[in-house]
């Protein structure tokens, strides 16, 4: 049995006067789960976490906190907390003073509250010097840390993020990635994250809810997200893809552009049948994509052009331009590089399991 | 932060109300001004403009004029340029006493305006010279001086110090950076600063107050007839001197507002 | 650059500051040296007693003092109340509004103040806007609100206002939303998001508003002359006497600089704890 969903949004829309910004939305997010939020800018993510979080109400629908109704509830009065993308540490106190915030306003003793937060200094590796530190003396990093633990100390039952790692440097925003993974394991609590990053929310998140346009275009396990996309939105979205025009003919079978489908490919039980006349993307991802070499076969065959090799550190990415005009990338890892040169014909091909059929809707 | 629809009414209202708490002593002097009678009583039972030529016709009035806007012309220029330089070394320029300098332009704003006057007056008595118009000019400037800088102050914080980097980067010299750069971005501040200047110093009367000698301002005058008893012609003069405000920033507004709209204009046809 | 920044800095600040000297420091030193000369002396040319400061106490005049000062000091407390609410509704939450508030006000201190003033006398005089129409209309007849002491603080809220709400305004929109937003978030009431939020962090705003109100207000003289109708002297009232009628001007420059030390230390100490790039917005 699936655990108690602790959040639950029912048929959420918030429209700013003639602009709707989320058009009925339903989510539910379960106890103890890490669900990250991703769409490109000006989906209306933002929209969503400030209703979630209480800044704002929605215009209709309701919002349930296990079996409470919160969306008319202020965010003072909520049981949530949110790391804000600006932090949104106060300047004018210190460190401590920041961490014991919400538990100052809860009134408790000050014994108490600075046990406490020297307890989570602790537990976001800060040493205990911090306490009497100014803000504006801290790095980005120890920043992010300091709000993480400021919102620790508020004892949170959901704990809501927005894009509190894109201010910072590369290095240090995968370092933080997954020691926010490591929190969430170590703390048990539930974790809502909004992000425009793909890579962020792979590495961090049990499940990822794609935004688009105000609407939900998909929620799934990272791997599903990743493996079989809804759309060819998510599928773009979800980092390096190619897509083929397919077609489902009279006898069953496909018909792509750019792509030579051989006779076992189609038929009968596999998924990769298209209703005659309907349209289709055939999907695979780069690192499924082999280069052929005389006589081997595959499934699916491409014949193209090597236009450009990328290194990618572990990985090199090449780019191969179809006969048909069609740009086309493959990824290998390192030891497996392909050893041709730009300019190069090649002939590429992939296998029936490595492919996913996006439905045109 | 949800502010509540009531809450936000609240608001509106209270702002309104506070407008017109700040304007209601200057409709009872436009009542005042259009009152026939001699001694004035509200509700007014006959209204007449014949307050208005009396004070038209009269030299004294038109001296008055004439030494307001006299003063307030010179005090303008001089509060322009020594404003705009006075900015660009309290806002753009790293320099070694620039905190110091900053206080210094701060400090005769936070000054009683009424001491400052006298202080001058003993000033120029101890040096020898006799206070007219042209005192109040340097009078008004002690004060008008130090805010005409802060208005362009304001813009120079507002401008991104990397264009005139690149200027300089594209080997400008300081001078050029200075004529190309530098003047054309702070100059919607010199003028703001300009306008500034003229109508605070067509207004003032505490530093006018001893620093005139025997020329005397409009707000002089009518600020020694209020204190001396009622004379119908106060609130007349007074509308005057408000009117001429007005105009100016009328037509202020009406140039900048031109010049944006065609420059708009000018930049979509580009 | 960094040298031609520093020799353009320094030339730059030149005129402004050769006319401050001339026209406020000067002035200044000449005053405070009128003020230990003997009484009603009219040069430099004597022997200073310090006569006149001796004087401040034993003809009373530190009770005109002490009015200036309580009558400000009243008017600042009462303009940050009035002034708070409006503030924070121009910095938060009104949008073009706040255009049309800040012009509405800005234009009246371009009205010579006097007129203003006079303005409220012909509006709460007996026979006045307000008393003539009531009178008038509903028979209510009472005689003016004129010549005490608390129409003198009222004209000093009325003249000072721009000067508490614009710094107000300025600290409010300091304050981060985000800020606001957390403390909220993180079980703050709008009371405590008040205590531990807006207040300290518009500090700078605050105190600027309050010093600019409170100097201005102990040195002011036309409200008490026009409104109060003298019904209290103020120091800057007894300052403008002892140079007038009563041509003592040891008397009146030793009252000055007793008004300039208290005002001066004031803006002096609370100029110097703003941190003015960061008010007026400096990009870096």
């Amino acid at each position: 049995m699936p655990p108690e969903p602790i959040l639950r949004l029912e048929n959420i829309v918030k429209r700013f006067g003639a602009f709707t910004a989320l058009h009925h939305i339903d989510l539910e997010i379960d106890e103890g789960e890490f669900l990250t939020i991703v769409g490109p800018s000006g989906c209306g993510k933002t929209t969503l976490i400030r209703l979630l979080v209480g800044i704002d109400e929605p215009t209709e629908g309701r919002i349930w906190l296990r079996d409470k109704r919160i969306e008319k509830v202020p965010a003072n009065l909520r049981p949530t907390c949110m790391v804000f993308q600006s932090l949104a540490l106060f300047p004018h106190r210190s460190v401590g003073e920041n961490i014991e915030f919400p538990l100052k306003i809860r009134g408790e003793t000050a014994s108490r509250r600075k046990e406490r937060a020297l307890e989570l200094l602790d537990l976001l590796h800060l040493p205990h010097d911090f306490y009497d530190k100014r803000i504006n003396q801290c790095s980005g990093g120890e920043r992010q840390r300091i709000a993480l633990a400021r919102a620790l100390a508020f004892d949170p039952e959901i704990l809501f993020f927005d894009e509190p790692l894109s201010a910072l440097d590369f290095r240090l925003r995968k370092k933080l990635e997954k020691e926010l993974k490591d929190l969430h394991e170590r703390t048990g609590k539930t974790f809502v994250y909004i992000t425009h990053s793909l890579e962020e929310a792979m590495v961090m998140s049990d499940r990822i809810a794609i935004m688009r346009q105000g609407r939900f275009e998909q929620i799934a396990v990272t791997d599903e997200i990743y493996a079989r996309p809804i759309s060819r939105f998510v599928a773009e979205f979800m980092g390096e893809v190619n897509l083929f025009d397919v077609e489902g003919t009279a006898s069953g079978g496909l018909r792509g552009r750019g792509v030579e489908i051989q006779a076992n490919a189609t038929g009968g039980g596999t998924e990769l049948t298209l209703p005659q006349g309907t349209q289709g993307a055939l999907m695979v991802r780069p690192e499924s994509v082999r280069f052929l070499h005389p006589g081997q076969t595959a499934d699916f065959i491409v014949r193209g052009i090597l236009r450009a090799s990328y290194a990618l550190g572990s990985r090199t990415q090449y780019k191969v331009e179809s006969s048909e005009g069609i740009e086309l990338a493959v990824e290998k890892l390192r030891q497996d590089r392909f050893m041709g040169n730009v300019g190069d014909e090649v002939v590429l091909g992939f296998d029936m399991q490595n492919t996913h059929m996006i439905r045109e809707r | 932060m949800r502010i509540g629809r009531a809450t936000r009414i609240a608001l509106y209202l209270y702002g309104v109300l506070v407008i017109a708490f700040l304007y209601l002593p200057l409709l009872s002097v436009g009542f005042a001004s259009v009152s026939k009678a001699r001694y004035l009583t509200f509700p007014i039972k006959r209204y007449a403009f014949q307050w208005y030529g009396k004070a038209l016709e009269s030299y004294t009035v038109q001296d008055l004029l004439w030494t307001s806007l006299s003063i307030a012309g010179i005090v303008t220029v001089i509060s322009m340029i020594v404003g705009f330089f006075g900015a660009l070394a309290f806002a753009r320029y790293q320099w070694r006493f620039r905190g110091v300098f900053q206080k210094l332009i701060l400090l005769p704003i936070f000054f009683p305006q009424a001491v400052l006057g006298l202080a001058l007056l003993m000033w120029f008595n101890s040096i020898g010279i006799i206070p007219d118009w042209k005192t109040a000019v340097v009078a008004h400037l002690v004060w008008i001086s130090p805010i005409a800088t802060l208005v362009i102050a304001i813009r120079a914080y507002s401008f991104d110090p990397a264009l005139e980097e690149a200027a300089r980067d594209m080997g400008a010299s300081t001078w050029v950076v200075l004529k190309e750069v530098t003047g054309p971005l702070l100059m919607p501040g010199v003028i703001s600063a300009g306008l500034f200047s003229f109508l605070l110093s067509w207004g003032n009367f505490p530093l006018s107050l001893f620093t005139t000698g025997a020329d005397s301002t409009l707000p002089e005058w009518l600020y020694a007839k209020m204190v001396s008893g009622y004379s119908p012609l106060v609130p007349t003069v007074g509308i005057l001197s408000i009117a001429t405000s007005m105009i100016l920033l009328i037509v202020a507004f009406t140039i900048y507002w031109f010049v944006r709209s065609a420059r708009e204009r000018g930049a979509r046809i580009i | 650059m960094e040298r031609s920044d520093r020799k353009i800095g320094f030339l730059s600040a030149v005129p402004i500051t050769v006319i401050l000297m001339l026209s406020f420091t000067a002035p200044l030193l000449v005053v405070l040296l009128f003020s230990v000369m003997p009484p009603k002396v009219f040069t430099l040319a004597h022997v200073p007693d310090f006569s006149s400061y001796g004087v401040l106490f034993s003809q009373g005049y530190y009770r005109s003092l002490l009015w200036s000062l309580g009558t400000a000091l009243a008017a600042t407390v009462l303009l940050f109340l009035i002034c708070w609410p409006l503030a924070f509704a121009m910095a938060k939450v009104f949008k073009g509004f706040t255009l049309f508030i800040t012009v509405a006000v800005v234009i009246t201190l371009f009205v010579s103040e006097n007129i203003r003033l006079f303005g409220w006398v012909l509006t709460l005089m007996k026979g006045g806007l307000i008393e003539g129409h009531l009178r008038a209309w509903v028979g209510w007849s009472f005689e003016g609100a004129l010549y005490n002491v608390p129409v003198i603080i009222f004209g000093l809220v009325y003249v000072y206002f721009p000067f508490m709400l614009f710094p107000l305004v300025q600290g409010i929109s300091m304050v981060p939303d985000d800020a606001r937003q957390a403390a909220a978030d993180l079980g703050a009431t709008r009371r405590q998001i008040f205590w531990e939020v807006d207040l300290p962090l518009s500090a700078p705003g605050i105190v600027i508003g309050s010093l600019l109100t409170f100097v201005l207000g102990a040195g002011a003289l036309a409200e008490s002359k026009l409104l109060g109708g003298q019904a209290v002297i103020v120091i800057a009232d007894e300052i403008e006497t002892a140079f007038t009628y009563g041509q003592n001007w040891p008397l009146g420059s030793a009252l000055s600089i007793i008004l300039i030390i208290i005002i001066g230390s004031l803006a002096v100490f609370g100029v110097s704890r703003v941190d003015l790039d960061k008010i007026m917005g400096r990009r870096r």
